[in-house]
């Protein structure tokens, strides 16, 4: 075979190393003709192959002959050939399906406890199945319904990021929000890149249109927008929109929500993005599905952004989240050497000064231009974006069904196998009259296959039922009709045959390999060893009680985090942002309301502040005596301790009578802490780097608050007065008294729309904010309890029906015992025994293992519960005491039966 | 009843097996088939039914010879038996006496 490395170049060599080839293709077609060919018919059809090839080959061509052999031989590869003869004796079994398929309908008619429990058991796992095959389906469809997605792209920047060192993390930190200049050099210089456009969402608006007023939340784009994306625009022309800065695009719930049944094209709105503009609506698109990673209801120009003529030229400052069409053949590998050179010419010296200012270590880039593929971005959790979720999410859900399936199937091979006793004579029977072990196993398989589909149909009606409730706890928005119906039902139906797999092997295997002399020729016990039992119960118990563990440990956490003490008080306030913009005015909306609510009893507190609980914060750093230091920053007013009742532990309030106090701080302990200050009162904080002066003077320390949420540590803090160097009041806090509260709300309402009659009156409440914080964990809490009843609810059927064959097989044994004098309490404890030992063995395996899961999953916290023995104690208890209560019913019923009922027939 | 049932292509297999006589084998059909009338079949189709056909005793088959034709490989060469025979014959005679149910002279111009 010296073809493979000889050279092409010679011409005769080329001509043998041909033939060799078609010789050694000829040979492999005969081989494989061979391989599924029955032997006795082989060398007809070989020969006859042969004889087409030959004549191909006179008359056309060596290649197409070599074509047409192949060709031919695969077209051998039939039923009508690979199958002749071999299965001529299952071919005649099929006359016996019909009486199997009698006997299977009435074995599950006759044992109506058994059938029930094993159908309910397989139905919920199948839609557990089905569920989560929809929620990964749903994972995997994201933006996947753009014509143009293979050449779409996000762009990403990574750059170095000094906080992340600081913590010892990797420092490349990934981001998909980039300078907006350059995304115009991108465009303007790199001629892969067919169309460009930002997308800033996220930000709002107030929309006003005649006498309806209300916040709205916009997203800025441009024109290329409409050719990229395939979201269809129903009115106006996806190639003429936004060609003027006031344009503006809705989505039809926009749409009907202002101007009803009119026609919205050419309709004029005032739209307040920082400053009124009127804006005429030139386009209707429709609202993208929840399976889009862009989602908007209002489109804008980005021109009308605020910053976005500062922006234009600012290569510091990251905001613009930039999307790119390459045109087609094109990826993004071609030009990325251009993109480097373009980065060095435009941002060079930027770069240089910035890894000297942040004295970032030459092995890593400051800044770095990369990709993602639009189909990519959902599941990509390096760089955050809107519902980016991790994959492994899909995982976790995948394996909580495998579990509760696995449990269900457990319960059918435990009660086949108790219940087999039944069996045993018509096994035996059968065998005796010819059956053979193959033809029992797919007697009994096909039971089991008749059963998993009875389930499929409850469980697919389980799916539907349980659909909403599951969308609201995945936070999902899945149809039912919009799934791919081909791919739904041969999944199903894969899980179902599966299933019956699964599960009928064991007691199939099992069934038919009793030995008909010993069955039939009787004498022995009604009892039935089937040891193998004994383990799958424990498997069972061990699940149930992992997840009994892991829920109990997810619920003390989340009840941990709504009773801890944060440090400062969240009831009773309202949080309604100012909706003046980021300027004086915003500060004057706080004064102007304190005013007028002076005069309402029920309102105690009004404050302001530049962010509230979860609506954002700003972080600062600077460099202390050469180290780098980071605080987070509020700009407040004097109100906002006393409302939120912090705790000063030195020095005081800010005040408004002492002028000094505008450019004064309070800090938190931590940063007392971080600063290594002794006397805090006679410090100052240089946090702007002054050149000159001593920077902010320390007037009060406050006791450390969580004002972040308790996955992370409190971190040096400070609250200001400054509002040119720390912001403006775009939050107002208003506390009210206890008591009605939404007859509170009515009041704060009247004084708000009383003052400004012209802006929406939007609030959230501090406490929900703060809660919201939690809400991804509070889901997967919810989904593991919810998991793990169903898994506890299946374990408990199956245990209750293998307790209740138990208790029939020792009926007799009941009886004498009673006839000898036990007691009803020595029986009970007899019969239960064996399960309170099956469960602590399943228990002791279950605890490290949940100990070891739920400790993972604590560490995501900084202020988290430590897993206790009561912990365990609890579920233990708990698990105990349901299987014990599940046993006891036909422990008690068996433990009652008058002994003469049952020993009289002896 | 189902012996008494041939579909049309193992009709058409059939009556080739008939008319080949001798050299009636695989590939022999299918070129007999294309040339009488035009018609293209699959080599695969036509063993396929070749062996339905035998299984229902309608052809009988033995290797021929051993030639240099086709790599030294033997054909199997199949006879129509005299059930099959009849069977054509019947189907044939059904076909016509069917045929001559059909009132013609009503669709004449």
């Amino acid at each position: 075979m010296n073809f493979e490395s000889g050279s092409y170049n010679n011409n005769s060599k080329s001509q043998q190393t041909k033939s060799a080839l078609d010789a050694r293709a000829v040979r492999f077609t005969m081989r494989f003709l061979n391989w599924f060919c029955p032997p006795e018919l082989y060398e007809g059809i070989e020969g006859d192959l042969l004889e087409q090839f030959d004549y191909d080959l006179q008359h056309s061509g060596l290649e197409k002959a070599k074509r047409n052999l192949i060709w031919n031989m695969l077209k051998f590869f039939r039923p009508g050939i690979f199958m002749r003869n071999r299965f001529t004796i299952q071919l005649i079994n099929t006359i016996m399906w019909g009486n199997y398929l009698k006997v299977a309908t009435r074995n599950i008619a006759r044992r109506k406890l058994y059938s029930f429990i094993n159908a309910i058991g397989l139905s919920i796992g199948i839609a557990f199945c089905i569920l989560i095959f929809l929620y990964i389906d749903d994972e995997r469809s994201f933006d996947q319904f753009h014509e143009n997605k293979d050449q779409i792209y996000r762009l990403n920047e990574a750059s170095y990021s000094v906080w992340a060192a600081e913590r010892g993390e990797y420092p490349m930190e990934k981001s998909a929000y980039l300078p907006l200049p350059l995304g115009t050099a991108l465009k303007n210089e790199i001629p892969e890149i067919q169309y460009l456009t930002r997308f800033n969402s996220g930000q709002t608006a107030i929309f006003r249109y005649e006498d309806k007023v209300f916040t709205e939340h916009i997203a800025f784009v441009e024109a290329d927008f409409f050719k990229m994306f395939s979201f269809p625009v129903l009115a106006g022309s996806a190639e003429q929109l936004f060609k003027d800065k006031y344009e503006i695009v809705l989505t039809p719930e926009i749409a009907t929500k202002y101007f009803g049944k009119e026609d919205p094209i050419g309709k004029v709105i005032t739209l307040d993005i920082q400053g009124e503009h009127q804006f005429t609506v030139s386009g209707v698109i429709e609202e993208p599905p929840s399976n889009s990673s862009l989602s908007f209801k209002i489109l804008v120009p980005i021109e009308n952004q605020f910053w976005y003529e500062r922006n234009r030229e600012q290569w510091g400052s990251f905001s613009y989240p930039t999307f790119i069409q390459l045109h087609a053949n094109t990826s993004p590998d071609d030009f990325q050497a251009k993109v480097d050179t373009l980065i060095n010419k435009k941002m060079g010296d930027r770069l240089k000064q910035w890894r000297k200012d942040g004295k970032i270590p030459d092995e890593y880039p400051v800044f770095e231009l990369s990709y993602t593929k639009l189909t990519d971005i959902h599941l990509n959790t390096e760089v955050s974006w809107d519902k980016v979720s991790d994959p492994k999410y899909s995982w976790i859900l995948g394996g909580i069904a495998l579990l509760i399936i696995l449990i269900a199937s457990i319960n059918y091979i435990s009660l086949a196998l108790t219940t087999s006793a039944s069996r045993r004579i018509e096994v035996g029977i059968r065998k005796v009259v010819g059956a053979q072990k193959k033809q029992l196993v797919s007697q009994f398989g096909l039971e089991s296959l008749i059963l998993a589909f009875v389930s499929l149909f409850i469980g697919v009606g389980l799916a539907v039922l349980f659909l909403p409730p599951f969308n609201e706890f995945t936070g999902k928005g899945i149809n039912i009709y919009s799934v791919n119906a081909l791919q739904f039902i041969g999944s199903a139906l894969l899980i179902t045959v599966l299933v019956g797999i699964v599960a009928g092997s064991y007691p199939a295997l099992f069934l038919s390999g009793f030995l008909p002399a010993a069955v039939l020729k009787g004498g022995f016990t009604s009892k039935l060893k089937a040891g193998f039992t004994k383990p799958l119960v424990v498997f069972q118990f061990f699940l149930s009680a992992s997840m009994i563990i892991c829920s109990v440990v997810m619920y003390r956490q989340m009840e941990f985090i709504a009773v801890k003490d944060l440090g400062f008080d969240h009831e009773q306030v309202l949080v309604i942002p100012t909706q003046a913009g980021w300027n004086e005015e915003a500060d004057k909306v706080v004064e102007q309301f304190r005013n007028k609510a002076s005069t309402e009893p029920s309102i105690t507190h009004v404050a302001g502040t530049s962010s509230s609980f979860n609506q954002g914060w700003s972080r600062y750093g600077y460099k202390i005596k050469d180290e780098n230091k980071s605080a987070y920053v509020y700009r407040v007013d004097p109100a906002y301790a006393e409302l939120l009742n912090l705790e000063f532990v030195e020095g005081r309030n800010f005040d408004e009578r002492i002028a000094s106090d505008s450019t004064a701080i309070v800090v938190n302990e931590a940063l007392v802490r971080d600063m290594g200050w002794d006397n805090p009162l006679d410090e100052y904080l240089n946090w702007r780097e002054d050149s000159v002066g001593l920077g902010s003077k320390v007037i009060g320390v406050v006791k450390d608050y969580h004002f972040l949420s308790l996955e992370r540590d409190i971190e040096p803090m400070f609250l200001s007065m400054d509002k040119r160097n720390t912001g403006y009041l775009t939050s107002m806090l208003v506390k009210v008294n206890p008591g009605d509260l939404s007859d509170k709300l009515d009041r704060v309402k009247k004084i708000w729309t009383g003052l400004y009659p012209d802006k929406p009156f939007d609030y959230s409440f501090m406490d929900q904010d703060v809660a919201n914080q939690y809400q991804a964990y509070k889901r997967w809490m919810k989904i593991t309890a919810l998991s793990t009843g169903f898994a506890i609810f299946i374990a408990c059927l199956g245990l209750f029906g293998l307790a209740g064959v138990n208790a029939i097989n020792r009926t007799k044994e009941i009886g004498i015992r009673k006839v000898m004098g036990a007691e009803l309490f020595s029986i009970l404890f007899m019969l239960n025994r064996q399960y309170v030992w099956l469960a602590i063995i399943a228990f002791s395996l279950a605890a490290p293992i949940s100990w070891y899961v739920m400790t993972k999953w604590l560490g995501s916290f900084k202020y988290a519960i430590t897993i206790s023995w009561d912990l365990f104690a609890i579920s233990l208890l708990a698990g105990l005491s349901l299987a014990l209560f599940t046993v006891s019913y036909h422990a008690i019923k068996a433990a009652n039966v008058n002994p003469a009922e049952t020993l009289k027939y002896e | 009843m189902n012996k008494d049932y041939l579909g049309e292509f193992e009709e058409l297999v059939l009556t080739m097996v008939g008319i080949l006589g001798e050299e009636a084998y695989g590939i022999a059909i299918v070129n007999e088939i294309h040339e009488r009338l035009g018609r293209e079949v699959n080599l695969s189709a036509v063993h396929v039914t070749l062996y339905r056909l035998e299984d229902k005793g309608h052809v009988k088959s033995r290797m021929g010879g051993a030639t240099n034709a086709r790599g030294g490989r033997r054909k199997r060469i199949f006879t129509i038996t005299n059930a099959g025979l009849a069977m054509l014959k019947n189907m044939k005679e059904a076909r016509i006496d069917l045929w001559r149910m059909i009132p013609q002279l009503k669709y004449s111009v």
